[in-house]
């Protein structure tokens, strides 16, 4: 018990429910002034460890609404997904910095201002959006209006007073190229030369460029280096730039060609066929000696014909003989096809182009020579009607004048094969019947398949045809 | 229904009806409340915590200044994590300060206490800084580590950390227990680990030999509800985290409630310490934060569950509304312990962003806890780095 004037008591509570409602309390509304305009910065977060800058999707809060710690504020597009940004702190949104629909706001960039209930939220001092931002403000001591102008002290650079700090690509750029560190301007975190300043640094001494590299020390650093060894003198001058270990395409280091229409339909076809078509790889070695004796021969005769005819006929015949090989892919099975067209791959400025040489088994080797050299010449000048160049049933390609001596080729659909003929090397033999050395013209094709139609089985029974007809050119005459 | 002795009526209503209030001093407050806990539910004992606590409006302003103190260090952890000034593993202890501070105020400093990775809030019981701590986790010297443990790697006064390895804790907070038996000092170890962590082999062989030689232990276990993302019910065949000591006695504590928490840690403290050897304590809380910083937190309970948690048994608004209620201080008063708390929290943060660095020359330091200089080997075997002391 105690008296009216006793202002101590010991107080005794019956029952106390979870939340007791704020009637109970004594109401008091005068504030400290010193609160009143110190609004809670919210800034762009990292929601995830790889995010550099984000897009803010949608406000979920509107100004002047209050918002709970634990409140959903707004949605933010990271590098990743779209994530929720929850609010810290029990406030209402005073103002919305960054409105919805903004991209690439970078990390740390205040997108809200939170004012505590009760304030007056729409007097609130929008901080001007260039001061940096310290994390520390004087509350309880400030006066009413904050400085409308504010200098609070700006993160002090490390490099006037602590170590350099560069990042190893950067690290790695100034040292080839001999240029000092302490000329960058750091734009990292806390003080960080990126690889970005140091390319920017190279970018703005070109005359270092031209000069070769000369051992020079890296900038003395106030943390000793571990392993500090500079780069041996005479390596390579700087012409084109050096790449950067991982990061080769690094700017500076590569020019950019735009593709043509036409390039970038090969590509996006090359792409589609090369995943969707399953190829079979098949070799063989073929002995060129008796169609070159006949090519000589034919030329004593005033008759022109390239080894590459010979081989058009050789697997003209062959298909001939072995029917099975010459099938289309129609959409669920082989189709047999009755006439023999073979494409041969022309290559022009503009890409390849495979002109067809038409019913290739019942024309002669001079013939199919005419065609080939007008076809070609039709090629170069971009002068192909459809019709000389869609349907076909086999391809050849050959690359033998580039000295190539064998590769596998893409399979033109819906074509079943291609050959990819490379170029007559000469190899020694030893002869079984005399023991003595000879030279072999030795010639490999490699014919690739698609699996569905042509199985290795079948194209190494082709394969052996082919070789035995281009070996033994008089078997053509019996086609 | 409240009862209230005295009536200083010193509000006033001014002329256009605002409600005035002059001076108050705080020989108006109550300086002594008693209040009405939880019952908790016991296993294997007769008799447990009693049913009303002590408060002094002292104690509660030091509850209420360590627990806003926690939460706001652990939410300016959250956005200097989310600022890439602290990186790595970051977990926060927000929602669940009520543990931290009651199982403080239940033990002397002399007690030794060891947990989980969810460690600042017993970083800062135990005695250390905000500055130090903050400094800890933005891996700068002035951090209580020296800048080389982060995150799971503080330590203070017998407090042996910040354990990453979930559940690695139990068997030394055994171990300590048993030192402070062998030397007879009277002294205990407070034991945390989570609910995640319940299930683990080596609690079970720390239980058995505690109770084998009845060692001064108090293993508490932290129920958070979530273990990761895994909710109790799915994790645990049996979540009554109290009984799982099986011969152990066990207490279930409400731990939202700071002196709930309180007065079972001192009845825990006082069976310790009667030598009738360890007891299990199971602390029902809640974290607001997901299980570290790379978790929302929201793709394994909604939102909602965590928003009604926050407004119905939020540790520092029920301390609040007991505080208020009882007038042991006014809104005012624990306004300005906000503030004060704040700016605290603000220059730490300062501190933490623009101390510098360790430099390399302790790279190889404090391997030993005393050993000259010596040579230590790099990334490889032929690298030698030297140690300074």
């Amino acid at each position: 018990m105690s008296t009216a004037g006793d202002s101590r008591g010991v107080l005794r509570v019956a029952r106390i429910p979870a939340r007791v409602t704020l009637a109970l309390q004594p109401l008091v509304l005068c504030r400290l002034a010193s609160q009143l305009h110190n609004p809670i910065k919210v800034q762009m977060p990292a929601l995830s460890p790889t995010m550099e800058e984000g897009n803010i999707v949608k406000w979920l809060k509107k100004e002047g609404e209050a918002v709970a710690a634990g409140d959903a504020l707004c949605d933010i597009e990271t590098d990743k997904a779209v994530v929720t940004l929850e609010s810290n702190d029990d406030g209402v949104l005073a103002k919305i910095l960054i409105e919805e629909g903004s991209r690439n706001v970078r990390l740390g960039t205040p997108i809200a201002l939170l004012v505590e209930e009760g304030q007056d939220w729409k007097q609130v001092e929008i901080p001007p959006p260039d001061a940096p931002v310290p994390p520390a403000t004087h509350a309880a001591a400030a006066p009413v209006a904050p400085p409308a102008a504010p200098s609070p002290p700006p993160l002090p650079k490390p490099t006037t007073s602590g170590p350099l700090r560069l990042s190893p690509a950067a690290r790695h750029i100034l040292d080839t190229h001999g240029l000092d560190p302490k000329l960058a301007t750091p734009t990292g975190p806390r003080g960080l030369i990126t690889k970005e300043d140091a390319l920017n640094l190279l970018k703005k001494s070109p005359a270092l460029e031209a000069t070769p590299v000369m051992a020079a020390p890296p900038a003395p650093s106030a943390a000793p280096r571990l392993a500090a060894a500079p780069p041996p003198p005479g390596s390579r001058p700087n012409i084109p730039p050096l790449s950067v270990p991982g990061k080769p395409g690094a700017p500076g280091t590569f020019t950019e060609i735009p593709a043509s229409n036409v390039r970038r339909v090969i590509a996006q076809k090359l792409t589609q066929l090369k995943t969707t078509i399953p190829h079979a790889y098949a070799s063989v070695d073929c002995d060129m000696a008796a169609v070159m004796q006949l090519r000589s021969d034919l030329a004593k005769e005033q008759i022109k014909v390239s080894v590459n005819d010979f081989i058009i006929k050789a697997a003209a015949v062959t298909l001939k003989e072995m029917p099975e090989v010459n099938v289309t892919w129609s959409g669920d099975g082989p189709h047999e096809l009755d006439s023999i067209h073979i494409s041969i791959a022309v290559a022009t400025d503009n890409g390849l182009i495979t002109p067809i040489i038409k019913d290739a088994a019942n024309k002669g080797v001079q013939e199919i020579s005419a065609n080939a050299k007008a076809l070609a010449q039709k090629a170069q000048d971009g002068k192909l009607l459809p019709e000389e160049y869609e349907g076909g049933s086999f391809s050849i390609f050959n690359l033998g004048m580039f000295g190539v001596i064998g590769f596998s080729a893409v399979i033109n659909p819906p074509q079943a094969c291609i050959l990819a003929v490379g170029t007559a090397r000469s190899e020694l033999r030893l002869r079984e019947e005399d023991q003595t050395l000879q030279t072999q013209q030795l010639m490999t094709v490699t014919l690739s398949s698609d699996g569905r139609l042509v199985d290795d089985g079948l194209a190494s029974r082709f394969l052996d045809k082919f070789r035995v007809n281009l070996e033994q050119p008089q078997h053509m005459a019996l086609a | 229904v409240v009862e209230l002795l005295t009536t200083d009526g010193l509000w006033l209503r001014g002329s256009s009806g605002a409600r005035v209030v002059v001076s108050r001093s705080f020989a108006d407050f109550t300086p002594q409340a008693t209040f009405e806990i939880k019952k908790c539910d016991l296993h294997r004992l007769e008799d447990g915590p009693p049913l009303e606590a002590e408060l002094t409006r002292d104690q509660a302003l030091q509850y209420y200044r360590t627990m806003q103190t926690v939460r706001r260090m652990e939410l300016k952890a959250d956005q200097l994590y989310k600022q890439k000034i602290i990186r790595g593993f970051c977990h926060l202890y927000d929602g669940q300060e009520a543990c931290a501070v009651g199982i403080e105020a239940a033990i002397t400093p002399s007690d030794h206490l060891i947990t989980s990775y969810r460690a600042h809030g017993y970083t800062y019981t135990r005695g250390v800084s905000v500055k130090a701590i903050l400094a800890e986790l933005t891996g700068r010297k002035g951090g209580v580590a020296k800048g080389k443990g982060g995150s799971m790697h503080m330590y203070g006064h017998h407090f042996y950390g910040g354990n990453g390895i979930v559940g690695a804790q139990v068997p030394l907070g055994a171990g300590i227990a048993l030192a402070c038996q062998y030397q007879g000092n009277n002294q205990i170890c407070v034991t945390l680990y989570g609910d995640g962590a319940a299930n683990q082999g080596q609690l079970f062989e720390s239980f058995n030999m505690a109770a084998l030689w009845k060692l001064p232990c108090i293993f508490i276990c932290e129920n958070n509800k979530y273990g990761m993302g895994t909710s109790v019910e799915r994790a645990s065949a049996c979540t009554d985290y109290y009984k799982r000591g099986d011969y152990i006695p066990g207490i279930k504590v409400d731990g939202m409630d700071v002196l709930c928490v309180r007065e079972a840690t001192k009845f825990a403290a006082d069976y310790c310490r009667a030598g009738k050897g360890p007891i299990v304590m199971e602390l029902e809380t809640y974290r607001y934060h997901g299980h570290s910083m790379s978790d929302p937190g929201v793709s394994y309970r909604t939102r909602e569950e965590i928003q009604e948690v926050r407004s119905k048994s939020d540790p520092i608004s029920l301390l609040k509304d007991r505080m208020l209620s009882s007038n042991m201080a006014s809104v005012e008063e624990l306004k300005e312990i906000d503030i004060a708390i704040r700016k605290e929290v603000e220059d730490a943060a300062q501190f933490a962003t623009l101390d510098p660095e360790p430099s390399l020359e302790e790279l190889c330091s404090h391997i030993y806890q005393n050993s000259p200089p010596l040579e230590v080997r790099g990334t490889h075997p032929w690298a030698k780095l030297k140690s300074s002391y």
